[in-house]
């Protein structure tokens, strides 16, 4: 069963249109990262998920009931800020039990002096301390119970919020760029424990990031949006290897995948410079114009002249384990092509190992054609798999 | 004269290397700065304020204002056993309370009513600061009026509802009340003004974050707002509190200190003595003692707000 | 807290809002109300509710009778030389107190604001005693000095404020081009804050508007009284229709308010700039 479901979701504000028609199933116990260039939507998605934001049509359903009623705390929600947003006049400790403490409050509890009678009640009632304590050896707060958020570091605040989001033992987890505060080596580390939070608790999991390393190294599935609209859904390896648009092709990997304009033939395609790269199975749907898609780390450098395109260096960037190659494509010698390095873009090449090669230099390399992802020019699309 | 040579020769030695930028501590130049606001003050209020705390040694009268023999502490000594005097000490606490704790409440939560965008807000909030706006006098004439035993509009609203005529302004259990609430309406917008500038810097996640906790508005209303806005609380109760020991057009007009002297604030009181019963000394003992209330009261202020301060950032 | 309540809080704190602006306008639209009414509506059969505005074209002609626009000339002269004075007093107070390290900047400081402390009362009687030797009792002049030394603070609290957030950089390389600090202060600086300046002033200029005290205690000649001591005069006397007091009265307040709504935002960052922590 499909644990969460969205049913044409639109979200206006005022007359901008900020998602459209956004369907989709999350199953139970997913790591689902919402992935998209910063002003995508999804933030408010998420926002749209937890209830703090309503939609503007469409249905969003837990378990097949509608929740577009239900305020955030009848979602069973918990949601980690972005800005961690703690409660800045509390203890770590009340920052953690005050979800607790909020579920067990009644409204006469508002009253002058009851109030605080019964907030310190509740505060040390075992189920709720003890569950704050269990929380906080989780995740390594024991030391810090007493300290106010103020005085901590961005890797703890961040646990804190965690903490305070993990207490409830919600349904779902919600996660909005939690790791953009932090810098890169903790973004790592923290990478790691929220993942392992996440094999721990057997929760589905929500998470919204622009990073795409961490959408492929967490998620189970990523959906890819831009400007609203969804562009692919699927596992890390889909979107990598089977990106549905150039969009995707392009958001995905370091460096994006190369699009190079070629004209498709029966047993070869054309490429910049009339330089021709024999492929096979070429899919017959395909004719005429076309965009190749070849991922970086399939371009090598070729030990001969024969099968291969003949490349001029643009840039190299050598990163010790693997070598980034700038690459533009040259004038086949037989053709009267007029292309120049200043009328095409670049193409980059990611090769294992360190090599030195000077920029302006000549050299052959060979494409892996048993990878590539052949794209429409005018609408973006890929075409898909016909076999 | 010692000191001020002692700073350029400090001045010229240190002029070579500035310590901190954007701070120069060269000699002459700040002083020529300053002294002619210093000067200005110095003439217009150390002066007369020293002269009248020598006033209010003496027994001078308003007829020949720098006549007067000493009588040492004598208007001292006979006011703090003077009933009227006491009389209008209780007074001025009891109004200063009363406009600090109603101002502050009705102005923070005007405050935060207002402070979610709304069409028409900038209309509303506009309309709410005309209060603050209005000149002393002319919200003490309206007042009357609207206060007015037989004609005035209250009185008229409560005679539709059954009740008979009020004299809020004659009667000595209501005039208090009557001042308090006239000043309130004059007074409140600024408050509000003060508390909406402090509500709009609560980041917009921490009410997220209180939604997602499933607290209710009056838990979010403790668990962040509150906290958030407790110094300028503090502040604003300071500022209120001076305010309302130095009121004097809206009580003045409103009921000259009467009825029975229940509205009979320390400074309604100094000008009474010093222009009707002619007694400038008496008068000027009766300020000294109100600027020494306010002395107190504002250290008292810097106390509790250090004290309070320290507390909430460790 | 369900969808429900949410609701049900929003509509109530709709209707308390609704509440607060109807009590925060009412006085004022009495004033015009009353404005209109004659002493036979007003003491004998009973004030409308609605304005009679039949009558709107009676009222310049009451005003003139009370000499409004001499009471008002004097109320505008003694703001205008409040706010001058202020204003080139505080202008330099400002700058150093900004700008410059000092011996004694901490008490000139508190020198400065503790004028904020004082009640008025306490300094109108050794005043009178002073002007009364120099002959500025009975005198415009008197009350602009008088009250400057009240309002000059504010504008120092304000324009300082001001001057803090302007980074010292611009005027740092006017020095290295040879500036004089004046020269700073006005071509650089004036410049730049003059929202703020224009702030002190409105703010500056309402005391002096507003002012009752000195002006009641010091001045005797009626030709002499500014708007708010005529007005005061005119509610207890008989002679004065109420109608015409109440229509003085908003002419006394309208600039008032409107001048605060046109500097509205510059008021409320000024003065909460120090007091608003956190």
């Amino acid at each position: 069963m499909p644990r969460i479901t969205f049913d044409n979701v639109r979200k206006n504000f005022g007359k901008s249109v900020v998602i459209e028609g956004f369907s989709a199933d999350i199953a139970d116990g997913e790591f689902l990262v919402l992935l998209g260039p910063s002003g995508c939507g999804k933030s408010t998605m998420l926002r749209m998920i937890a209830g703090l934001t309503d939609t503007s049509e469409g249905d969003i359903s837990f378990d097949g009931e509608s929740v577009n009623a239900l305020e955030p705390r009848e979602r069973n929600i918990a949601f980690v800020f972005q800005s961690y947003a703690l409660y800045p006049h509390m203890s770590v400790l009340d920052n953690i039990a005050f979800p607790l403490i909020m579920d067990r409050f009644k409204p006469w509890y508002h009253l002058p002096i009851l109030n605080s009678i019964v907030r310190r009640m509740i505060r040390n009632s075992p189920e709720v301390k003890d569950r704050v304590l269990e929380v906080a050896k989780i995740l390594e707060l024991e030391p810090l119970l007493d300290r106010r958020p103020r005085t901590l570091s961005g890797g703890q605040r961040q646990r804190v919020a965690v903490a305070r989001a993990l207490v409830r033992d919600p349904e779902v987890y919600l996660l909005d760029e939690p790791l953009s505060n932090l810098d890169a080596k903790l973004r790592t580390q923290m990478r790691a424990e929220i993942t392992g939070l996440y094999r721990k608790v057997k929760k589905t999991f929500i998470y919204v990031t622009h990073d795409q390393v961490e959408a492929m190294t967490m998620a189970s599935r990523i959906i890819v949006m831009d400007e609203g609209v969804i562009r692919q859904i699927g596992t890390p390896e889909e979107i990598y290897h089977s990106p549905a648009d150039t969009f995707v092709a392009r958001f995905i990997g370091s460096p994006p995948m190369n699009l190079i304009p070629g004209a498709v033939m029966s047993d070869r395609v054309v490429l910049p410079g009339k330089q021709e790269l024999k492929v096979q199975n070429i899919p017959s749907v395909l004719g005429g114009q076309t965009l190749v898609g070849v991922r970086p780390e399939t371009i090598r450098i070729a030990s001969s002249a024969k099968e291969s395109v003949r490349a001029t260096v643009v840039s190299v960037e050598n990163l010790g384990a693997e070598t980034v190659l700038g690459f533009v494509f040259c004038n086949d010698a037989n053709s009267d092509s007029l292309l120049t390095r200043d009328n095409q873009s670049t193409f980059f090449a990611k090769l294992e190992g360190s090599h030195s090669l000077t920029e302006g230099a000549e050299i052959f390399l060979t494409i892996d054609t048993t990878n590539i992802r052949w794209f429409d020019p005018d609408s973006g699309s890929a075409f898909l798999d016909l076999s | 004269m010692a000191r001020q040579k002692s700073v350029v020769l400090a001045g010229t030695a240190s002029s070579e290397s500035p310590k901190k930028r954007g701070l120069s501590t060269t000699g002459l130049l700040p002083y020529l700065f300053i002294s002619p606001a210093l000067a200005y003050l110095a003439v217009f209020v150390l002066v007369p304020l020293a002269r009248g705390v020598q006033l209010s040694f003496t027994d001078t009268r308003l007829i020949n204002p720098t006549g007067g023999k000493s009588v040492g502490v004598d208007n001292y000594t006979n006011l703090l056993a003077d009933d009227r005097f006491l009389n209008s000490l209780f007074v001025t606490i009891t109004y200063t309370a009363a406009v600090v704790i109603f101002s502050l409440l009705l102005g923070t939560a005007t405050a935060v009513l207002i402070n979610k965008p709304f069409r028409g807000r900038t209309l509303a909030r506009a309309i709410l600061t005309f209060p603050y706006a209005t000149p002393n006098v002319a919200v003490a004439l309206i007042f009357i009026w609207m206060y007015n035993q037989s004609s005035g509009v209250f009185n008229q609203s409560i005679a539709v509802l059954g009740f008979g005529q009020v004299g809020w302004l004659e009667d000595p259990r209501y005039g208090m009340a009557a001042v308090v609430v006239a000043t309130l309406w004059k007074v409140t917008p600024f408050v509000m003004l003060v508390m909406l500038a402090a509500l709009q810097s609560v980041p917009d996640e921490l009410y997220e974050a209180t939604r997602v906790d499933g607290a209710d508005g009056v838990s979010t209303f403790r668990a962040i707002v509150l906290p958030h806005l407790m110094p300028t609380i503090r502040l604003l109760a300071l500022l209120m509190t001076i305010w309302s020991i130095r009121r004097f057009e809206i009580i003045y007009l409103l009921t000259g200190g009467g009825p029975v002297e229940s509205t009979n604030t320390l400074v309604i009181n100094i000008y009474q003595q010093a222009f009707n019963q002619q007694k400038l000394g008496v008068a000027a003992a009766i300020g000294v003692l109100g600027l020494l209330l306010s002395l107190v009261v504002t250290v008292v202020f810097f106390v509790v707000d250090r004290r309070a301060t320290r507390k909430e950032s460790q | 807290m369900n969808r429900a309540g949410r609701k049900l809080g929003q509509l109530a704190s709709r209707l308390l809002l609704i509440a607060f602006i109807l009590i925060a306008s009412f006085p004022i639209y009495w004033m015009f109300n009353t404005s209109l009414a004659t002493d036979s509506e007003l003491f004998g059969s009973g004030q409308k509710f609605v304005p009679q505005l039949q009558r709107l074209n009676e009222v310049p002609q009451n005003l003139a009778e009370i000499e409004i626009l001499k009471l008002l000339g004097n109320s505008a002269f003694i703001a205008t030389g409040v706010t001058v004075l202020s204003f080139i007093l505080a202008v330099m107070a400002a700058y150093a107190l900004s700008r410059f390290k000092f011996h004694g900047k901490g008490i000139s400081g508190f020198f400065l604001f503790s004028t904020q402390m004082m009640p008025e009362a306490l300094l109108v009687v050794p005043l009178f005693a002073l002007f009364a030797g120099f002959g500025l009792l009975n005198d415009l002049t008197g009350l602009v000095l008088a009250n400057t030394a009240f309002t000059m603070p504010v504008a120092v609290f304000i324009m300082k404020t001001a001057i803090d957030k302007i980074p010292y950089e611009i005027e740092e390389s006017a020095k290295v081009d040879g500036c004089s600090p004046y020269g700073q202060l006005g071509m650089i600086v004036i410049p730049l804050i003059l929202p703020s300046l224009a702030a002190a002033a409105v703010i500056n200029f309402f005391d002096g508007w507003n002012e009752f005290l000195f002006a009641n205690s010091f001045i005797t000649d009626q030709d002499l009284w500014p708007a708010s001591v005529g007005l005061a005069q005119f509610m207890g006397q008989y002679s004065t229709p109420l109608s015409t007091v109440m229509a003085a009265a908003l002419v006394f307040t309208l600039p008032a308010i409107a001048f605060f709504l046109l500097v509205q935002r510059q008021i409320i960052s000024g003065l909460t700039a120090g007091a608003v922590k956190g």
